[in-house]
């Protein structure tokens, strides 16, 4: 009892003489989103500065006798002649497992109503990416389960491939299906089944979205039981121009921390060219000078110093990975515009979407001339690399050759049996959103289209007969998938797989 | 009013003109220089006068301890503080006390954008603040 009550004593004595120094300023100007304030000389850059009310700022500008600050919240209450301080933090999210399957705003605090998030840690949202020393070049594969992305653009974990397109191309989608992808596998890994597998958590950041088409692929999540694996970061087109800006760096913050750990993350930016207007406005309204197309100076960097920090770490610091898929909308087409060629030049490589494919029905309409993965290929598997090895070059030939043989209807053998192939494997890539397909299932797809299987399959029926060899090789021949699935190499299977594969073309009518 | 970035250069410049060698703002100096610019009227001297207005506010409010407390301060203490503080900003600071009594109990010294908050009021928000 006696040391509570000396416990309290010595509290009060701390009070008695804690005298809190700090440094204020004052309100001279408020207005979109911006406060000017006098004083405030201790200020640092980024540095959260308190408003009244418990609503905070961000030392944006620093000037001679003023501070240019952005508000994260709404400033309707602050007036010009408030007192300011600083606080000497800077600005930082909430990070930890406890914020999978939850969605949180920029500041990271929840949205979904599930009640406060459970913080390992908090890490601050500007971060240095890591060093030379601490890095390792990409070798785990990231399996999207698209499978015209693995077989032809193929991603490793710890790398940056864009997704870049028209709006209502699927960038979105491919974003969402990858989620899934790796869901189904840390799923499949939790029941033993994928032998050496490291589970990927997901974070999406939407940034400028509207509200439904959040909940929209919120519900998606749900339904294809991914939101346990994954983190939504939610800065929507209502929310201020200042959390639309600061939304993937909070998000990059969730996923460090993941590969701090040693694990491995993937983040999914949708999208960074609404990130960048968003920028550029609280940019003009600091009156930082503007360069092309109105953007700051710095447009550049705000997206380096932010994929920057996708890496893969080596074994010696814990041997994580951040793989960031950044998506970027163009208007037209145009790659050449300011934000895409910014995004195109930091990134390890792009997925390009095009409108004409879209329409014609090849979705995911993935233009493969345009797409390419630099690094990816290092990382893929011994059995993907095996069946695909040819595919880019066998559909860039028949990308080539259809052009040509619009004119004549004389072809030679060698040509017709190049575009036959090319028509089929347009047909095989082709595949239903939400539904990514597994590692087995796509190598056998391949390796079945490799061999000729599918040659006296009629072009129209392609998708039908895949559909049905799918449902054979996952209901009749599990044990061999999964032996494909733990060994991740043809080696072993591969006179299983072709007698299986004479089977079922010999049932197939 | 609007004032541009030559106007605010300077005024700038003739701010650096009415401080002496050792970093003290002369008033004689700056009477004069609001003086000869209502008289020979450059080009903006209107903004030019509002800007210096302003940065030389700034100026005497760095030079300037507002103290507050709920008492009227005694002598003693009023000299202890006062050689405290210009031990820390130099000789020229001048020390101003005001009487407020929403501290409930003890002291506020600012000093520039500097403030030393040993109110109560202040100690009664921060507790608050933890509580919330």
């Amino acid at each position: 009892m006696s040391s509570i009550l000396q416990e309290i004593e010595t509290e009060i004595a701390g009070l008695k003489t804690s005298v809190t120094k700090s440094n204020v300023g004052v309100v001279r100007e408020i207005g979109d989103g911006v406060a000017k304030v006098e004083g405030l000389s201790d200020a640092m850059l980024n540095e959260m500065i308190e408003f009244p009310g418990g609503l905070f700022g961000l030392a944006l500008n620093l000037e001679e006798t003023e501070v240019g600050c952005v508000l994260l919240g709404s400033g309707e209450n602050i007036k010009a002649g408030d007192e300011v301080k600083t606080t000497g933090r800077l600005l930082s999210v909430p990070v930890g497992k406890g914020l999978l399957g939850r969605v949180v705003n920029t500041l990271g605090e929840p949205l979904d109503g599930k009640g406060p998030v459970k913080a390992d840690q908090f890490y601050p949202v500007e971060k240095l990416a890591p060093g030379i020393i601490t890095r390792k070049s990409v070798s785990v594969p990231v399996q999207t389960g698209i499978m015209s992305i693995d077989a032809m653009i193929p991603i490793g974990r710890g790398q940056r491939e864009l997704i870049i397109g028209d709006r209502a191309t699927g960038k979105t989608t491919i974003a969402i299906d990858t989620i899934i992808s790796q869901a189904k596998q840390n799923k499949a890994a939790e029941q033993g089944k994928l032998s050496g597998h490291k589970p990927i958590y997901c974070i999406y950041v939407s940034i400028g979205q509207k509200q439904s088409s959040v909940a929209r692929t919120i519900k998606i999540l749900e339904d294809a039981g991914a939101m346990e694996y994954t983190v939504i970061v939610n800065a929507s087109a209502s929310d201020s121009a200042v959390s639309q800006y600061l939304a993937p760096y909070a998000g990059c913050s969730i996923g460090e921390w993941f590969m701090d750990q040693g694990q491995d993350a993937l983040i999914v930016f949708d999208d960074l060219s609404k990130q960048a207007v968003a920028y550029r406005q609280v940019s003009l309204v600091l009156k930082r000078p503007s360069g092309r197309e109105a953007y700051p100076g710095d447009v550049f960097y705000l997206h380096s110093r932010l994929l920057e920090r996708a890496a893969r770490v080596n074994e010696n610091y814990g041997g994580g990975s951040m793989t960031a898929l950044p998506i970027v909308e163009t208007q037209a087409g145009d790659v050449s515009a300011y934000i895409p060629t910014n995004v195109i030049s930091i990134t390890d490589g792009q997925i390009f979407l095009e409108t004409d494919l879209f329409y014609q029905g090849i979705r995911p309409a993935i233009s493969v001339g345009l797409s390419v993965s630099r690094v990816g290929s290092a990382a893929q598997t011994k059995a993907i690399k095996k069946v695909s090895g040819t595919t880019k070059l066998d559909l860039a030939q028949f990308r080539e050759l259809q052009a040509f043989a619009q004119f004549g209807s004389d072809l030679d053998a060698a040509t017709k049996q190049k575009l036959d192939r090319g028509a089929r494997i347009v047909e095989l890539f082709k595949q239903q959103q939400y539904q990514p397909k597994s590692l087995p299932i796509m190598v056998s797809s391949l390796y079945a289209m490799q061999k000729g299987y599918f040659d006296n399959v009629p072009v129209d029926r392609i998708r039908e007969c895949q559909g049905k060899l799918e449902e054979y090789l996952t209901t009749r021949k599990e044990a061999l998938m999964d032996k494909l699935g733990n060994e991740k190499t043809l080696d072993n299977v591969e006179s299983d797989l072709k007698t299986a594969l004479e089977d079922f073309k010999a049932s197939w009518k | 009013m609007k004032i541009s970035k030559d106007a605010v250069r300077a005024s700038r410049l003739l701010l650096r003109a009415c401080f002496d060698a050792s970093g003290r703002l002369h008033t004689s100096r700056v009477k004069r220089v609001v003086k000869l610019v209502g008289e020979k009227k450059p080009r903006n001297y209107m903004a030019i006068l509002h800007s210096f207005q302003r940065l030389v506010r700034l100026e005497l409010e760095k030079r300037t301890a507002v103290i507050e407390s709920v008492t009227d301060l005694s002598g003693e203490m009023r000299e202890r503080l006062r050689v405290d503080l210009q031990k820390k900003y130099g000789e020229d600071l001048t020390l101003n006390y005001f009487i407020n009594p929403s501290l409930i109990g003890g002291m506020r010294v600012k000093v520039g954008s500097h403030v030393w908050d040993g109110s109560v009021q202040a100690k009664l928000q921060a507790l608050g603040e933890s509580l919330a």
